[in-house]
């Protein structure tokens, strides 16, 4: 199997490179001529450390933590490894070194200059050193004896010579090279290399050979060649295990030989054709990293035992006879990586070697390096010119080059407040912004402490800043802003709220580091790691808290679902306040709430993407449009900061089956539409102001794509899905969906139906008594109960009965109002007053909540402000008023004063409860009253009213006098047996007399209206009345126009027969 | 026709803008216009683009032509090309020159873009002027050109109409006269 080339990147500037492993193998370490070194985590590592340790660097050498560099300034360093802090010189030379190498155990360190010399320094004390003289040109390179015992070198003057470090002399020396007169002109860099472990074998490639010496004897045993190797190798290395050597040419040849049987087992060419002259094997074999004059780092991959048993034929045999338990116990090597590390024995290994300690090698999952921390909406921090956060406020821009360390703040809406500057000479790198304040935080340093800083831009006092600092060695990691809070997650896995006036409030313990932490309203979300992910998975944890008045954890750190081996890019809220995640697979994910608090897939940006390398970095998602608004980045994950990037809106598509049929597509809507209109429950429960209207659009949005299902599958002759489909309608939808069954001759549907509506029908009922026990808590008077409350609904029952079910809730409304309004004013309580007559017409002009109705010149004047105004002037004001969650301040509204919540909590159920009604009345109407001429026309007179209805208005009396103790279904239903028992003319002068009422009902309602007013508030302010009521009419009318599609969709089945 | 007049034709032309305020849709005779959300690009007319702009409350977004590299393409195209090549916008002058006067902050390389859209229009001009002049001097009936815009036509309208007047009446005193002058007109 050969080895897997992975495509190269660009690791430093054009010119000389080297590269080298860390102990463990975890990083791979490279410098350039850019003078960096850097530590790159894995070949795809987009954000490698860098660490600056002069103007060029020429070679390094890393081993125990300790980093020793080659620099142009003519000395060789060391610094701290992975921390990178500079830990002094080590020598110096006249002249640049041109080449570094460690020893063994990591003791010594010896370095070849330009200036002829070889030192030999104690790593402990910089002071031992042994200079090796006797080149007559700059050394080429050096390499330690493992036994501590020799060094080579090589030289321009052509010479490669072996010296006895303790001794300071050349034991012996070879004319093998073509001379020069310094390392640019030299032909090769010939890096030599001693055989790790066994010590016996020095690699010195010649040309385009390698020429292997022996030990002591110091007689050439052999040489490695390749046929393919036209130019000279410029770099060798020995496999850890001693057994292989890897060689990388000025033609970019890489080429892997079987020492012992002097065989090339791999070989590979530089993508580019690039000189290799950086070369190092992993640790543990089976990878080696290579760099080029051009600057690129390249990683050849998954050496294989294969390759090398193919081609050894004889000595692998041996290998698999005389291999210990290890061998046995794991017979399959997969990826061949313990083959480099634990062949010590072979003929080439002295039985001494064959005894030393087995590297015991893990093969199973490789944990994950856990994700760090980040702000979600900010771009990484080691960029000069970067986002700090881009929400749906606004942007934090942060500048960090020569000339500026400063902070912009701009926001979206300069309404919110006009743009800052701040210069950042504490060095912040998170960031939140909110409509309230800025919060900016910086990392501790030696002297100073982790501090917290808010701008808050909208206190009313002139104190606008305040500064928090963290006890010693915990440092900000993430931070949030909610609503009237800040929040602050530290090294310590504390989490620290704190009030947005600077008072410090709870803090609590995290259960794992922190990644990151949102906050909106009153909610915050936390992610963790929960603990070590597997084979590129992350393992992150998520809580979700409410404060305010209902404190409680919603979420009480469960797993965080992530698509495959990626990680978290993104957390937040939508505007509505659903929280709301995005990893790097671009996968957006929504909480249901109503599913358990479970997170359900709404879109995957990458589908958008054209090219592979294409990304969408999000800013904010809005349920209500439904927009996800991200900037595209092209062949980037991170917007540049300029030029400035546009935001694009991308549209939601849950992930369903089949999407292109008409079934699959009708099916992706409604259940997002569910899904996204999940946060109207959520709002209303915690007290929030919601879009009313927006609402109910939804609902019949939802029940008109049932509708359409429903008949889709009907004309399907799907009739059992028809049915199910049936079960998530409304009441009213279902009895549409009766009769579509019985024009389209299913009767055994309509059967199942109508049953289906009665089952309904019974649910609700049972569980009506029970909600209003919910619901009194929340009313702040309690409502007088009793046949007065009874008679009320009756007559609101009848009078809406015939109503469609898109009115449903604004009667509900009406109705609730009209309650609570009883147990408000006293006044409108005596005098039998029907105020629900009066609010049929009004709740449907669609405004919402906040209809105090006391006074009738306060209900004129809230109309007329609801009107839709197409003026320019005027729309600035309603655009505030009933703007999209963009700009609202989604104040928590206080129930004792607002009538508004209060009902709006209650419309759905009282809407169900009005429902009960419905199916009696409609089945009748099928039955008994002439059917309207079609659906439309159906909506259009829905004022009017059936025979039935009449005669029951007329005889209701009675039949309660009759039965005093019956209930409002109980009556309807003593009705229709007794109309039944009408006769046929009789029945028929009702209907008649139904016909010719529907006319003039809109004037005899007007009638019965005004002198209800005049009756209920005697102030008699019939202007004021007039008024209203035209404009009820006008907004009701307008109300209808919604109605048309689901109208044509029934009148479509309708018509069909 | 004016060149104000086409320019305010131009100005009902759509631009993306991103406004720093929010407002909900707006109901005007042309057409509805929003919502408007901070931060997010709506599309609006140029009349209400510079407006806004000009009390600061957007920022205007250039049109996908108005960018250095495109235009340079359809330079050195309408230089290589003998007959007009297709302009990325039937307002492309207009529009170039209401946007750079009023926003050139929003537009990067605002001062090259001007220089393009120069150029190309002169290029054009020059190709307009030589197809006039051999239209006269062949003395054909009528011509076709394609791709022009209303303000390249406007340019040239009431010079070419009052010179082919002219010259009709020129030629039509002539006619009395001898075959000579004829022959003269021809050459």
């Amino acid at each position: 199997m050969p080895g897997e080339r992975k495509p190269m990147r660009y690791g430093h500037s054009e010119g000389h490179t080297d590269v080298c492993f860390d102990d463990a193998g975890k990083y791979i370490v490279t410098c350039g001529s850019d003078g960096d070194v850097r530590i790159w985590e894995s070949l795809d590592d987009d954000d490698p450390k860098s660490i600056n340790v002069g103007e060029k660097v020429y070679s390094l050498a890393l081993k125990n933590g300790k980093l020793v560099t080659a620099a142009s300034n003519n000395t060789v360093q060391i610094h701290t490894f992975p921390e990178g802090d500079p830990d002094g010189i080590l020598t110096r030379f006249t002249t640049n070194a041109t080449h570094i190498t460690y020893n063994r155990s990591g003791s010594r360190v010896a370095a070849g200059s330009s200036d002829f010399m070889v030192k030999v320094v104690e790593m402990y004390d910089s002071s031992q050193q042994k200079t090796l003289r006797g080149h007559t040109a700059p050394i080429l390179s050096v390499t330690f004896d493992p036994k501590d015992e020799f060094l080579a070198s090589a030289s321009c003057d052509g010479s490669v010579a072996v010296w006895k470090i303790e001794e300071q002399t050349q034991v012996t020396s070879w004319p093998l090279l073509q001379k020069s007169n310094d390392v640019i002109n030299a032909k090769s860099l010939c890096r030599l290399a001693w055989q790790p472990k066994a010590a016996k074998l020095l690699a010195i490639p010649v040309e385009t050979t390698v020429q292997l010496y022996q030990r002591d004897s110091w007689a050439q045993v052999g040489t490695l060649s390749d046929d393919l190797g036209t130019q000279a190798i410029n770099v060798v290395a020995w496999s850890p295990c001693g057994k292989f050597l890897a060689a990388g040419s000025i033609g970019g040849l890489l080429t892997v030989w079987d020492v012992e049987s002097k065989l090339c087992v791999e070989r590979q060419t530089h993508e580019k054709g690039y000189t290799v002259c950086g070369l190092a094997w992993h640790p543990l074999g089976g990878q080696i990293a290579y760099t080029d004059t051009e600057g690129c780092l390249g990683v050849l991959d998954g050496l294989s035992s294969s390759s090398s048993s193919s081609s050894t034929t004889a000595s692998s045999t041996t290998t698999k006879v005389s291999l210990w338990s290890y061998m046995e116990a794991s017979p399959s090597h997969p990826n061949g990586l313990d083959k480099f590390v634990d062949d010590d024995d072979s003929a080439i290994v002295p039985p001494a070697a064959a005894a030393a300690p087995l590297w015991p090698v893990y093969d199973g999952p490789m944990p994950t390096p856990p994700q760090k921390a980040f702000q979600p909406g900010s771009t990484p921090a080691h960029l000069m010119h970067r986002f700090m956060m881009w929400n749906s406020v606004g942007i934090v821009r942060g500048y960090n080059d020569d000339q500026d360390n400063a902070i912009d703040v701009e926001f979206h809406d300069t309404a919110v407040h006009h743009a800052m500057h701040l210069t950042n000479s504490l060095g912040h790198t998170v960031a939140d912004l909110s409509q309230e304040a800025v919060l900016l935080a910086c990392p501790g340093t030696d002297e100073l402490a982790s501090k917290l800083q808010c701008l808050h831009f909208s206190s009313w006092d002139t104190n606008k800043e305040w500064m928090v600092d963290l006890p010693k060695g915990e440092d900000v990691q993430a931070l949030c802003l909610g609503q009237g809070w800040a929040a602050a997650a530290t090294s310590a896995l504390i989490l620290r709220l704190f009030s947005i006036g600077g008072v410090q409030r709870e803090l609590f313990s995290l259960p794992g580091p922190v990644v990151c932490i949102a906050g909106h309203g009153e909610q915050l979300l936390v992610v963790y790691h929960r603990g070590t992910g597997f084979d590129g998975e992350q393992a992150l944890g998520v809580q979700l808290l409410q404060f305010g008045q209902k404190r409680r954890q919603v979420i009480h750190g469960e797993p965080l679902p992530l698509s495959r081996k990626s990680h978290l890019s993104w957390l937040g809220f939508t505007a509505e306040g659903t929280p709301c995640f995005i990893d790097s697979e671009g996968v957006v994910r929504l909480l249901n709430r109503s599913l358990g608090n479970m997170w359900t897939p709404v879109c995957n940006t990458r589908d958008n993407c054209k090219g592979k390398s294409d990304h969408y970095w999000m800013v904010g998602v809005h349920e209500n449009p439904q927009q996800l608004r991200c900037i595209p980045c092209k062949g980037s994950r991170y917007p540049p900061t300029l030029p400035r990037p546009a935001v694009a809106v991308l549209p939601f598509k849950l992930p369903l089956c089949q999407t292109t049929t008409e079934k699959g597509q009708m099916e992706e809507q409604y259940w997002r539409s569910v899904l996204l209109h999940n946060h109207y429950g959520f709002l209303s429960s915690s007290g929030y102001e919601i879009d009313e209207e927006g609402q109910s659009q939804a609902q019949k949005e939802q029940q008109e794509l049932l509708m359409k299902m429903f008949a889709l599958s009907c004309k399907l002759e799907r009739e059992f899905r028809s049915v199910e489909l049936a079960e998530l309608m409304t009441q009213n939808v279902v009895t549409l969906a009766i009769r579509y069954a019985s024009r389209s001759r299913r009767m055994a549907l309509a059967q199942r139906l109508s049953d289906l509506a009665l089952e309904k029908a019974n649910q609700l009922q049972g569980e009506e008594p029970q909600e209003e026990e919910e619901e009194e808590p929340l009313q702040y008077t309690r409502r007088n109960t009793g046949s007065h409350r009874q008679a009320q609904e009756e007559v609101v029952d009848e009078e809406q009965g015939q109503e469609e079910h898109m009115d449903e809730g604004d009667v509900a409304e009406s109705k609730r109002q009209g309650k609570s309004r009883e147990s408000l004013s006293h006044l409108l309580k005596e005098g039998r007053v029907n105020p629900f007559k009066v609010s049929s017409g009004l709740g449907r002009s669609g405004s919402a909540g906040g209809q105090n109705r006391v006074t009738n010149v306060l209900d004129s004047m809230m109309l007329s402000s609801k009107k839709p105004t197409a003026l320019l002037s005027s729309s600035g004001s309603t655009g505030k008023l009933n703007k999209t969650p963009f700009l609202k301040p989604l104040a928590p509204r206080p129930k004792t004063k607002t009538q508004s919540t209060l009902l709006h909590m209650n419309t759905p159920k009282a809407a169900n409860k009005k429902a009960v009604e419905e199916p009696a009345v409609c089945r009748l109407k099928q039955t008994e009253a002439p059917p309207p001429a079609s659906p439309a026309e159906n909506v259009e007179n829905k004022k009017h009213k059936s025979g039935f209805q009449l005669w029951l208005e007329d005889n209701r009396r009675i039949i309660l006098a009759d039965n005093p103790d019956l209930e409002e279904t109980d009556v309807i239903k003593e009705a229709i047996g007794r109309f039944r028992t009408l006769s046929a003319d009789d029945r028929l002068t009702w209907t008649e007399r139904a016909k010719g009422q529907s006319g003039d009902v809109a004037d005899m309602k007007k009638r019965k209206r005004g002198e209800e007013e005049n009756r209920g508030d005697k102030n008699g302010q019939s202007e004021a009345d007039e008024t209203r009521q035209s404009e009820a009419d006008e907004t009701s009318a307008k109300k209808k126009k919604p109605f048309d599609t689901s109208a044509k969709l029934s009148a479509f089945a309708f018509n069909k027969n | 026709m004016d060149p104000s007049e086409v320019e305010f034709l131009a100005e009902k032309e759509l631009v993306k803008i991103i406004p720093n305020f929010s407002l909900d849709k707006i109901y005007l005779i042309g057409g509805d216009l929003g919502p408007f959300n901070p931060g997010l690009p709506v599309d609006v007319p140029v009349w209400l683009a510079l407006n806004l702009k000009q009390r600061q409350k957007c920022r205007i977004v250039p049109p996908e032509w108005m960018d250095v590299e495109k235009l340079e393409e359809i330079r050195e195209l309408e230089r290589k090309e003998d007959t007009f090549t297709p302009v990325p916008s039937p307002y492309y002058m207009e529009l170039t020159k209401l946007l750079l006067n009023h926003a050139s902050d929003n537009i990067p390389k605002a001062d090259e873009i001007r220089t393009l859209v120069k150029d190309i229009w002169d290029t054009r001009i020059a190709k307009l002027r030589l197809s006039a002049d051999s239209f006269i001097s062949q003395q054909e009936a009528h011509a076709k050109l394609d791709n022009l815009t209303l303000m390249e036509i406007n340019t040239t309208r009431s010079f070419l109409l009052d010179t082919l007047n002219c010259m009709y009446k020129l030629r039509s005193n002539l006619q009395p006269g001898s075959s000579g002058g004829k022959a003269q007109d021809h050459q």
